[in-house]
């Protein structure tokens, strides 16, 4: 973290760090590089990912089981909403739930009840919910079917305003508004006529300027092949560029309120939503959900649907079952250098040969035993990373205290 | 039950991409054959094993880590060293053209990428597994 913020003066910047199982871990080396350059954590400013329950719903990057996952969540939101006012310690996100091949209004439902757990399990934990609704902050796909995605964002700010402030009493309007940041849909780029990509993004982009998005990430045209070159970045830069000055997206909010159609879309997948918050409760909530494969099951019915449409051609898809070329032309694409792996894994082991070895064990020590009761973990997190404890010997610390989670694959 | 063809759909390393893992364990089952899904996070070894004890036709290794080029060429090792070499081995997801390449001369019989659909990929075990 150090090396890669040298020279950045973290008052200056705002950050956005996707990680989950290990996001404690990685928010308290920022903090760490804060301290070392005299900038105190009231005022860092960004987001971390954090979202542990889409993990085991449809990322598949977890570590330790739900229960210990959701008390480290709950812990750095704790932490953030005393010590970080300007910190956004989690981000609810759906795109992974798309990309994993649910439905819109899938996406939307599984989003905001993974939402509502966190709320729910942050008042558990004897929180005031207007001390830490206002730095939540979301995460959704941008796909395909351009009305549908408007909607979508629409019936989430609406669903998540009413249910702030009906069901969890909140009373600052900045708890009740939904701040989202949006990335365009990796599935739907192809590696068939892959410059086509550019326009499909482009489309997707401007939904999600149009349903309001906060923040945007466009993919690049060759993501379909690997990771991007730089020119297929610029590009993928240029196409919000483009929408942000040239096309007039952004001058009125919501510009397509009203419209009979969207209107009766954003209805018709806040009714959806709802129909799931349903099931969900009746199966026990989410963590329990997960345990019985409700939502794995739920997407891998939904993606496999998908996939039979395409393959039915009912679901049109151009350059791939349709309007093909007989040969496609070579995409220059990037490769990364193996050894640039052994170089990060020696630069690691030159850490810890300059460390107290004692003092890194009485950390990890530490760590286990907090791990064991019931105090925020975050401040023994604090306290080995000032120490250079990697993040791995300290999810392993962890994974003796905790375990670790195994699902049982449906399909 | 004998004649039907036997298959682990394995998924190695940390990639928690299984979307198309899924899909074609699910299409294969519907076609008939014997589908074992390993589940995630599975290492060269475990999926050798798993292939060994289950009897397995074929294996169907699906990666989107981009670490192709180290898990597949171990698992055709392992294969070997195990007296498994005649256990098919066929690999989907994001593999560029030139690796699908340098993979089938080792030993792999397809490389099933973005686009592929479903019904080749159960046409191809059909035509390539002696039952």
């Amino acid at each position: 973290m150090e090396t890669l913020f040298a020279g950045i003066p973290l008052d200056e910047v705002s950050t956005s760090m996707t990680i989950n199982s290990a996001a404690a871990m990685l928010l308290a080396f920022y903090l760490c590089v804060g301290e070392e350059q005299g900038v105190p954590r009231s005022r860092l400013r960004g987001t971390i990912q954090t979202d542990i329950l889409k993990e085991y719903i449809a990322q598949k990057e977890w570590i330790f089981p739900p229960e210990p996952s959701m008390r480290l969540v709950i812990d750095m939101i704790e932490f953030c909403a005393q010590e970080m006012p300007l910190w956004h310690p989690i981000s609810i996100s759906g795109y992974h739930i798309r990309e994993a091949g649910s439905t819109a209004a899938q996406e939307l439902a599984f989003t905001l009840a993974d939402g509502f757990a966190y709320v729910q399990a942050a008042l558990e934990r004897g929180l005031d919910v207007d001390d830490f609704a206002p730095r939540l902050s979301f995460f959704f796909n941008a796909h395909l079917d351009f009305f549908e995605e408007i909607a979508k964002y629409r019936a989430a700010r609406r669903i998540w305003a009413t249910q702030l402030r009906e069901r969890y009493g909140a009373k600052n309007p900045r708890s009740w508004l939904m701040r989202f940041h949006t990335q365009t849909a990796g599935v739907s780029l192809t590696a068939q006529q892959p410059e086509v990509n550019l326009i499909r993004t482009a489309i997707e982009a401007l939904a999600a300027v149009l349903g309001g998005t906060q923040s945007l990430h466009t993919n690049s045209f060759d993501e379909a092949l690997a990771l991007p070159t730089e020119n297929a970045v610029r590009l993928a830069l240029r196409t919000q560029q483009v929408i942000a000055h040239e096309v007039g997206a952004v001058n009125t909010i919501d510009p397509l309120g009203g419209s009979y159609y969207l209107e009766h879309l954003t209805s018709e997948l806040e009714r959806q939503a709802y129909e799931y918050f349903d099931r969900i409760e009746q199966v026990g909530g989410v963590v329990p959900a997960i345990e019985e494969n409700f939502f794995q099951r739920e997407i891998a019915e939904a993606s496999y649907r998908y996939q039979s449409e395409v393959e039915a051609k009912q679901r049109i898809i151009v350059g791939v079952n349709r309007y093909q070329l007989e040969e496609e032309q070579p995409l220059e694409i990037l490769r990364i250098d193996p050894a640039l792996e052994q170089e990060q894994i020696e630069r690691v082991q030159a850490v810890r040969n300059r460390r107290d070895s004692a003092a890194v064990e009485q950390a990890l020590a530490e760590l286990r035993r907090a791990a064991e009761g019931d105090t925020n973990l975050m401040e023994p997190i604090m306290a080995a990373s000032r120490l250079y404890v990697t993040m791995g010997e300290m999810c392993d610390a962890l994974r003796d205290v905790w375990g670790v989670w195994r699902e049982t694959p449906v399909f | 039950m004998a004649g039907k063809i036997r298959v682990v759909v394995a998924k190695p390393g940390l990639d928690g991409h299984d979307r198309g893992a899924k899909i074609i364990a699910r299409a294969l089952r519907d076609a008939g054959m014997e589908v074992i899904y390993t589940g995630l996070h599975q290492t060269p070894e475990q999926i050798v094993e798993t292939a060994i004890q289950e009897d397995a036709d074929a294996v169907g290794i699906s990666i989107l880590s981009g670490a192709h080029m180290t898990l597949v060429p171990r698992i055709l090792e392992l294969l070997r060293e195990n007296g498994a070499e005649d256990v098919l081995v066929v690999v989907g997801g994001t593999i560029p053209t030139d690796d699908a390449d340098e993979l089938k001369k080792q030993g792999v019989a397809d490389v099933f990428g973005p686009g592929a659909t479903t019904s080749e990929i159960v046409d191809f075990l059909k035509g390539a597994v002696p039952v």
